[in-house]
């Protein structure tokens, strides 16, 4: 009895791991049981992927990517070889555990147990009856590791014969140039590679190099391992370009979620008007994420705009902001090109910036979507232009979506856009104190303002209600310190230096008398 | 070895102050915010100085090394030292303290606020203390079509509500980031389960806009939802929420 308890809890697990080590692709993976799976997939799956595991479940036309129809077998990462037919099981169980970021597939390894986990992909595999092991592995070669050298070889081989700079644009923000689409006809963009935290797998070399291996299977990300393209590359040239891709990562526009303030800097003198001034540098960017409207009148669930960055310089009468936003397209309607790439109906790219008109005393702030009756709003709003008009500034006084008028009189708003490599550049001015103290929020310096944007990209049907936006943030006038601080440091100091030496002396001069 | 008075009253200080960041920063994962820790601070600082000074005894002895080092010929060397790093580091202090803070205004809002005893829902107005979910009943009459009015909430939950709350209800959609206040994690212990049936109902139907005051109606992104769903399926995302997670909803009779 105690020999079959030993081979049962021993001997057997020991001989097919040894067995599942030999077969590759199956490294890590165990036995899933299916029953068990379909047990788990009703309760966690099914919503998205459907019944049927035909990605059909109720909300597939509000996601966006849409939910994976399993019946096809067909999955975007996999790190078996481009022509294999299957995929790793380790790939499925990644795509489990850890979710796709940028989707609404969570990461379910903090609350499915890993057998759990291996059940469902037992379950899901069976909707394409997915069977034995794929032909072959993506060969990685040796890793070369980052280095400047590396990154600009693959640079070099990113843009020759414009190989992936054609739908990942030149500077890698995804600014396509041609109109995408999945196997299944739905509309795609190619990745903005600035931004890492909406890559699917992850951004690690290693990932980023599969994907350039393998391609994107179902969509129009080729392989460029396969010997009968064009644009092949050797392992050591992926290797190059993986690493130029995470170096791209690496901006200083990234989400902080502890930076929710924009601290204008006071500058002398006047404010710079053109985007592409050099002086904005000299203040840094705040960025926050932007996500679809989906709170009020029209819902909108797929937004292209997931950021902004914004600076601001301010002087004795004006305040200039920059708003940076990465847009795949540049919407300029009456343009042939714009058009044929844009989904749907093509208007201008616009942005807009959102102030209370009164700087709240307590903590009551108006509503963050465009205000309401009791509490409007001022917005700030710059459109691109179309080939017969030119971009345009204008105020707008908001009291909620329904209520939004837009100022016939001139103002002093000014606004200038400029497009460059996938990022719109916007600059706003206007003076700080304005005659209209009931409509126009007067700047003060050293208070917080309640600031909120919105975009909207006119070549993903976005008009109106359809936009990107966020919540309320603060923009501060950051008033200089003076030489207030340093003059009562050195006061702290010379006191303090006094009294020690004082008492020192005193002590020496006690000691003195009692000597003598 | 006996430990010099004036260590052991560093060491008692040093320990209050350490244990206040162990216990809120990461045991309960609330960052103490600095003007709270600096009372404390004070308070205790306070206590420890009239402990340490009981007596002319004590007094005398907790200030011994200090005397020491000013009065003692034979510690010139470092009493030289100490009188001048003391003032600068006194000084540094002081111009740190001085810079402007610009940290956002902090804002305190109430999460789950009291409820109002009536609402007008759907043009109705109704008594939130007696209203119970209609769907309710059925749990125990009919599991089976109680089933699929869960599965009828789930699919309007995914359509509707996973993007903020997420699919695993944890308040972790793929907008939450963007989002502030954060969205609601319904697993958690103190969120639902702590709630009437009733009061998820007000609170989906009238969303944000609905919140009283002090609950910061105009930062929260939470729909509206009376203008996009209709009653009843309010209520079946509520059955759903709780079949979910696995709470229970609270009740007004005693169980």
């Amino acid at each position: 009895m105690m020999g079959g308890g030993l081979i049962r809890t021993v001997l057997l697990p020991a001989i097919a791991a040894g067995f599942l080590l030999l077969s590759p692709g199956l490294i890590a993976a165990k036995d899933g049981d299916g029953e068990k799976g379909e047990t788990v997939y009703i309760k966690r799956c099914l919503q998205c992927h459907g019944d049927e595991g035909d990605g059909l479940g109720p909300a597939a036309d509000r996601l966006n990517p849409p939910p994976r129809d399993f019946t096809l077998g067909l999955y975007k990462i996999k790190s078996s070889a481009f022509d294999a037919d299957l995929v790793n099981d380790d790939d499925l169980f990644r795509m489990v555990r850890d979710g796709m970021p940028g989707t609404a597939m969570p990461g379910w390894g903090d609350m499915l147990s890993e057998q759990d986990m291996w059940d469902v992909i037992t379950y899901i595999k069976s909707f394409a009856e997915l069977e034995g092991t794929p032909e072959g592995q993506v060969d990685y070669g040796k890793q070369i590791e980052s280095s400047p050298e590396s990154i600009a070889a693959g640079k070099k081989y990113f843009l020759a014969d414009d190989r992936c700079s054609e739908c990942h644009g030149v500077e890698g923000r995804g600014d396509a140039i041609k109109k995408l689409k999945n196997d299944n006809g739905e509309r795609t963009w190619p990745r903005n590679l600035t931004k890492p935290w909406t890559f699917r797998a992850s951004n690690d070399p290693k990932d980023v190099f599969t994907r350039i291996t393998v391609g994107i299977p179902t969509t129009q990300m080729p392989s460029f391992a396969d010997p009968k393209s064009k644009k092949k590359l050797s392992i050591e040239e992926r290797w190059h370009i993986a690493n130029y891709v995470v170096s791209l990562a690496k901006t200083k526009k990234v989400v902080r979620p502890e930076n929710t303030v924009i601290k204008a800097v006071r500058v002398e003198g006047d404010l710079p008007t053109s985007p592409d001034d050099p002086v904005w540098e000299g203040a840094s960017p705040t960025t926050f994420f932007m996500v679809p409207q989906i709170v009020g009148k029209e819902r909108f669930f797929k937004a292209a705009n997931d950021t902004i960055s914004v600076r601001a310089f301010y002087n004795s009468d004006k305040i200039g902001l920059l708003l940076e936003w990465d847009d795949r397209t540049k919407s300029i309607p009456g343009d042939a090109k714009a058009k044929s790439i844009a989904e749907g109906e093509l208007t201008e790219d616009a942005i807009a910036v959102q102030f209370p008109v009164k700087i709240p005393t307590g903590m009551e702030k108006p509503y963050f979507l465009m205000g309401d009756t009791a509490k409007p709003v001022t917005l700030w709003r710059w459109s691109s232009g179309t080939t017969e008009t030119a971009e345009s500034a204008a105020i707008v006084d908001a009291q909620g979506f329904e209520n939004l008028i837009t100022r016939d009189t001139a103002t002093d708003l000014t606004a200038t856009g400029s497009y460059k490599a996938g990022t719109w550049r916007a600059v706003m001015t206007r003076s700080l104190r304005t005659d209209e103290t009931d409509k126009d929020l007067q700047f003060e310096e050293g208070r917080f303002v309640p600031v909120a944007f919105f975009a909207w990209d006119g070549s993903n049907g976005e008009v109106d209600t359809r936009l990107a936006m966020t919540t309320w943030y603060w923009l501060l006038l950051t008033p200089s310190s003076g030489a207030k601080p340093l003059i009562f440091a050195i006061a702290v100091a010379l006191l303090m230096g006094g009294v020690l030496v004082w008492w020192g002396r005193g002590a020496a001069l006690r000691r003195k008398n009692a000597i003598s | 070895m006996k430990i010099p008075r004036l260590l052991q009253a560093i060491l008692v200080l040093a320990g209050v102050y350490f244990g206040f960041i162990v216990v809120f920063d990461v045991i309960l994962d609330a960052v103490i915010p600095s003007s709270l820790l600096a009372m404390y601070m004070f308070f205790t600082t306070a206590g420890v100085f009239m402990v340490f000074t009981y007596d002319e005894e004590q007094t005398q002895e907790l200030v011994a090394p200090i005397k020491s080092l000013v009065e003692d010929p034979t510690k010139r060397a470092w009493r030289n030292i100490v009188f001048v790093v003391v003032p600068l580091a006194a000084g540094g202090g002081t111009y740190w303290q001085m810079q402007p803070s610009f940290e956002a205004p902090l804002e305190l809002r109430t999460i789950h606020p009291a409820p109002p005893s009536t609402a007008k829902i759907y043009g109705k107005r109704v008594n939130l203390l007696k209203l119970e979910n209609p769907f309710r009943e059925v749990e125990k009459k009919d599991p089976e079509k109680f089933r699929e009015l869960v599965n009828g909430g789930a699919a309007i939950y995914i359509q509707n509500c996973q993007y903020c709350h997420g699919d695993k209800l944890d308040g972790n959609g793929p907008y939450a980031a963007g989002l502030n206040p954060t969205p609601l994690n319904f697993q958690d212990v103190g969120t639902i389960a702590q709630l009437q049936e009733s009061y998820l109902y007000w609170r989906i139907a009238t969303g944000g806009p609905g919140l009283p005051k002090e609950a910061a109606p105009w930062i929260s992104s939470m729909p509206v939802w009376q203008n996009f769903l209709k009653e009843d399926e309010i209520w079946k995302v509520i059955l759903f929420l709780y079949d979910y997670t696995g709470h229970r909803p609270r009740s007004w009779e005693h169980e």
